[in-house]
């Protein structure tokens, strides 16, 4: 049986977006039940306090109130948050949904209240008075390791939530024969991920057949079922997750939050419908953040560039408490931090703390990025350092071709690559060559030019389940209509990465069907096989695989049962033009709905052969992906205003085999914009008492339009040997390349003036001070305006 | 954020003193004041109704004053909270004599938390002080009057 791959590889538009576009998708906030009732929530405005008393009595008697609850009146319903990471002596940090004694992070619920509107929910809120006793916050996770720092968690003697080592091959040696070692701390920011739908919880509980219905706007809506069905102690079979459109994740909806078990538990509790739709604020200050790194990286080399050994050690903000993954993310940073080059001795010690601020956890790209941060600058170091073209330094140390699948020190088996050729291409594309001619031309004449390259490997398809917290693998169930119409049911649960297209492009091919032919089902945990989610660029590569092998089930039935019919071999049968028909005489044939209604009419079968049409298939992926790149920023720096202006960006990205470029570009870019946004804009900044400052997007700055000057993407294509599609995964891979280019780009720009590392975001007046300290020291060049005319800024 | 600053009053030192001491004169200083009670000596419990940029809301605390060394200096301490978040300050307030005037210097340090920090930080220090100087004008006007 041969498959013809007439669609996939191809740039179809996506399925999801007439719907979108048209306003015709449906969020969680879209749902309206008869008698619903809305829950707002009163939140900590402190960073770190006892809590000395709530008074409820006046929210309680407000017109429209139908309860309010506070830690207290839950304390026997209900479980904890959930962490599912596990550590060597990692430290318990249990929260309570909403806070009892003491409040760690502003934003921290204390007490909820529920009321027949929204409004009259949000203005009982206010008549909830809390007294409180504050506490000294922490804040600064360096001075949350000091001797004499207030503990956030008084069970314990300091703020270390753990310590984790990892190392590989003979560091101490490595060290020992270097001719030098480059030592940087770099600062990878904290970032709030700010999905474009915040998130929203609706519940409904129904005690005749004993169901609770939670829509939520997830990312792992069998995951949460799970949770949820724990945290209130009921069997699972009771609780029904549906995840409808989610308007992006990124990482800040691949967990169990207070809200979603609160909101559940409510619905049970009082026997009305419940619904709760975050506001931006509270998705701020109670959404998951990212990153939040401080890293110290030393590497060892050799005079020629060769590096012989990295040390890296990691201070990572978990904040105050474990969200799903917090503590597991800076190990991920751990295991990638020899990014694509053959460092054969490494030494990683992360230690985590807790800070009076809102969790971290996976933000697209989860510990990848820092990883690839951390890296990507430091080689440019070693560059700078021995005045080696940065390029040259990267491919003096990429392992060869044939040396795949490539064991790392860290122990990752990187599956497949050839980082030569992406850098190759790259450097082609973007005439690497005349860039740095026109850098030299242009400082001649006082303006700065910069040009930023990074060669990124990532590791993704998470991820084999001996490696993941609960499960790696992925199901789907293909299930064929008696009309000849197909269902792919599919585990992953995507929130704006386009499987409805990518999978029904895979389906189509297989059976030689139009896309039209198949509708692709996700998100309700009633409907399709237990699944995993989609998360660490996962759905394509372990969930694809799974919908790939189901279906390669019910070809082979199909094949059979038409076989039978037409008296012919199944394995001589091809499937196309909705048709099934002998290779080599295509006369003979079957209509593909046909040899379906076969199945189900159960007249023709062979014998023995089971009636029906559907198959499922749960895949285990062997190992992870490891999608690799090469990508060139080129920016210009004005020295006497400090802004930046990213003239050019160059991605070559490889995810093994596409099954749709236009969603890959998509991913490709999404990912780099979000990049830009963390090189040069965002930040979450908490003051000295642990109050958010960037409370809103009026002060949290993320790109716009206006930022991003046109993406020149190009792709190599090397399969993964890992899934029989030989895809790898994109989702995350460009804020996992561009960060450091871009500030390679900088940090290039202004090497004339001496500098060698600035820490993100690069705001105009950070580099403006580096510029003005430079030229103070004296014996620095002026400079002349940059770029007059130029259109592209960022701010 | 550090608060400090003078306002000069067309008083004599006894005069404002008495003001600033008396309650009830004191609340129809106090911007946003909807209610002031006297709960002990120099302590008060307030209702305040504040707004800075698009956050405004009732704040309800205590105003307690200390070190009174009449008519020359007082510390106050403020602490308040609402929905908007929570207000807590400390103030060292001195009173000059100049000829006929007043001159009224005051220098302390305030926090803030919750809503009013996270989106009006930006003009929390400037807001401040325009309702320091809108409390010293009302002073000024009672004086007058």
């Amino acid at each position: 049986m041969a498959t013809a791959t007439r669609y996939i590889g191809r740039p179809l538009k996506r399925k999801e977006d007439p719907r979108l576009i048209q306003g015709l998708a449906h969020y969680v906030d879209d749902l309206r039940l008869p008698e619903m009732h809305y829950v707002a929530f009163v939140r900590s405005p402190h960073a770190h306090a006892r809590i000395r008393s709530i008074d409820t009595t006046r929210a309680q008697t407000a017109p429209g109130v139908l309860a309010v609850l506070t830690g207290q009146d839950l304390d026997k319903a209900m479980g904890v948050i959930p962490c599912a990471a596990q550590l060597p002596e990692m430290k318990l940090a249990l929260r309570p949904p909403l806070a009892k004694e003491r409040v760690l992070f502003v934003g921290e619920p204390v007490a909820l209240v529920v009321a027949a509107d929204r409004y009259t929910a949000r203005d009982a809120a206010e008549l909830v008075e809390v007294e409180y006793e504050p506490l000294t916050p922490v804040v600064d996770p360096e001075k949350a390791l000091a001797k004499g720092a207030p503990v956030l968690h008084p069970q314990y003697s300091d703020n270390v939530a753990y310590r984790w080592e990892l190392e590989g091959g003979d560091v101490k040696a490595a060290f020992a024969k270097a001719d030098k070692v480059i030592r940087q701390r770099m600062v990878n920011q904290r970032l709030i991920p700010v999905a474009m739908e915040p998130r929203a919880v609706v519940a409904d509980y129904q005690p005749g057949e004993n169901q609770l219905t939670v829509w939520s706007s997830t990312q792992i809506p069998h995951l949460l079922r799970t949770q949820i069905a724990a945290v209130l102690g009921v069997p699972e079979y009771v609780v029904h997750v549906i995840a409808p459109e989610v308007g992006g994740g990124f990482g800040s909806k691949l967990n169990v939050y207070a809200e979603e078990v609160l909101v559940a538990h409510l619905a049970m509790r009082l026997g009305k419908p419940m619904k709760w739709t975050e506001s931006r604020r509270e998705n701020f200050q109670a959404t998951i953040h990212g990153r939040d790194q401080i890293a110290t990286m030393e590497l060892a080399v050799r005079r020629d560039g060769t590096i012989l050994g990295l040390r890296c050690r990691i201070l990572a903000d978990l904040g105050a408490y474990y969200q799903l993954l917090t503590p597991l993310i800076p190990t991920l940073t751990g295991l990638m931090i020899c990014g694509c080059y053959k460092i054969p001795a490494v030494r990683v010690e992360i230690t985590g703390v807790f800070t009076n601020k809102m969790a971290t956890d996976a933000y697209r790209g989860a510990g990848r990025p820092e990883a690839t941060y951390f890296i990507e600058r430091a080689m440019d170091l070693v560059a700078a350092e021995l005045k080696k073209d940065p390029a040259e330094i990267r491919r003096k140390n990429f392992p060869q071709p044939k040396e795949f699948p490539y064991a790392t020190p860290t122990g990752l088996i990187y599956d497949s690559a050839n980082y030569q050729k992406s850098l190759d291409a790259a450097l082609k594309k973007s005439n690497y060559r005349k860039l740095r001619a026109q850098q030299a031309k242009l400082r001649r004449q006082g303006r700065y030019l910069g040009i930023g390259l990074s060669t990124y490997v990532e590791i993704c398809a998470m991820g084999p389940s001996s490696a993941m917290p609960a499960g790696g693998w992925e199901s789907a169930t293909v299930r064929v209509e008696p009309t000849g119409k197909v269902n792919v049911l599919t585990g992953a649960s995507p929130h704006g990465q386009g499987q409805e297209t990518s999978f029904a492009q895979i389906a189509a091919d297989l059976l030689g069907l139009e896309p039209d032919d198949i509708r692709v089902v996700h998100g309700d945990t009633a409907v399709v096989p237990y699944g995993i989610g989609t998360f660490g660029s996962r759905a394509t590569a372990v969930g694809g695989t799974a919908v790939y092998t189901a279906l390669t089930k019910v070809r082979d039935k199909l094949a059979a049962i038409a076989g039978h019919i037409l008296q012919e071999d199944p394995k001589r049968l091809v499937f196309r033009d909705r048709k099934i028909f002998l290779k080599s005489n295509p006369a003979k044939s079957l209509a593909f709905a046909e040899a379906v209604s076969a199945a189900y009419v159960a007249k023709t079968l062979p014998p023995g052969m089971e009636p029906g049409l559907e198959a499922t298939h749960f895949f285990e992926p062997s190992n992870f992906t490891f999608p690799f790149g090469a990508h060139v920023a080129v920016v210009e720096v004005d020295a006497e205003t400090g802004e930046v202006h990213l003239l050019r960006y160059v991605a070559v990205d490889d995810c093994g085999r596409v099954i749709n470029p236009l969603l890959v570009d998509g991913q490709v870019h999404g990912g780099i914009v979000q990049s830009l946004g963390q090189a040069f804009l965002e930040e979450a900044v908490y003051d000295e008492n642990g109050q958010l400052l960037t409370g809103e997007l009026t002060d949290y700055a993320i790109p716009r339009a206006w930022d991003v000057p046109r993406l020149e993407t190009a792709r190599t294509v090397t399969p993964s040997p890992v899934n029989p599609l030989g895809v790898k995964g994109v989702g995350e891979a460009g804020t996992i390349g561009a960060t450091p280019a871009l500030i390679n780009a900088v940090v290039d720009a202004l090497a004339p003036f001496g500098v060698r590392h600035l820490d993100m975001p690069a705001r105009r007046e950070r580099i403006w001070q580096l510029i003005r300290r430079a030229r103070q020291a004296g014996s620095r060049p002026t400079a002349r305006r940059a770029g007059a005319g130029r259109d592209r800024r960022v701010r | 954020m550090k608060l400090q600053g003078s306002y000069t009053l067309p008083a004599k030192r006894e005069a404002v003193w008495q003001l600033l001491n008396d309650p009830k004169r004191l609340a129809a200083c106090l911007p946003g004041c909807e209610q002031l009670d006297v709960v002990g000596s120099d302590h008060y419990l307030v209702r305040l109704k504040l707004g800075l940029a698009a956050i405004s809301g009732s704040f309800s605390g205590s105003v307690r004053l200390s070190d009174k060394k009449p008519p020359d200096s007082f510390r106050m301490n403020v602490e308040g909270r609402g929905a908007a978040g929570f207000v807590q300050g400390e103030a060292n307030i001195e009173l000059v004599s100049d000829g006929d005037q007043t001159v009224v210097r005051y220098s302390g340090v305030a926090s803030v938390g919750g809503l009013l920090a996270s989106v009006g930080n930006r003009m929390m220090e400037l807001a401040a002080r325009r309702t320091l100087e809108q409390f010293f004008a009302n002073v000024a006007s009672q004086l007058r009057a």
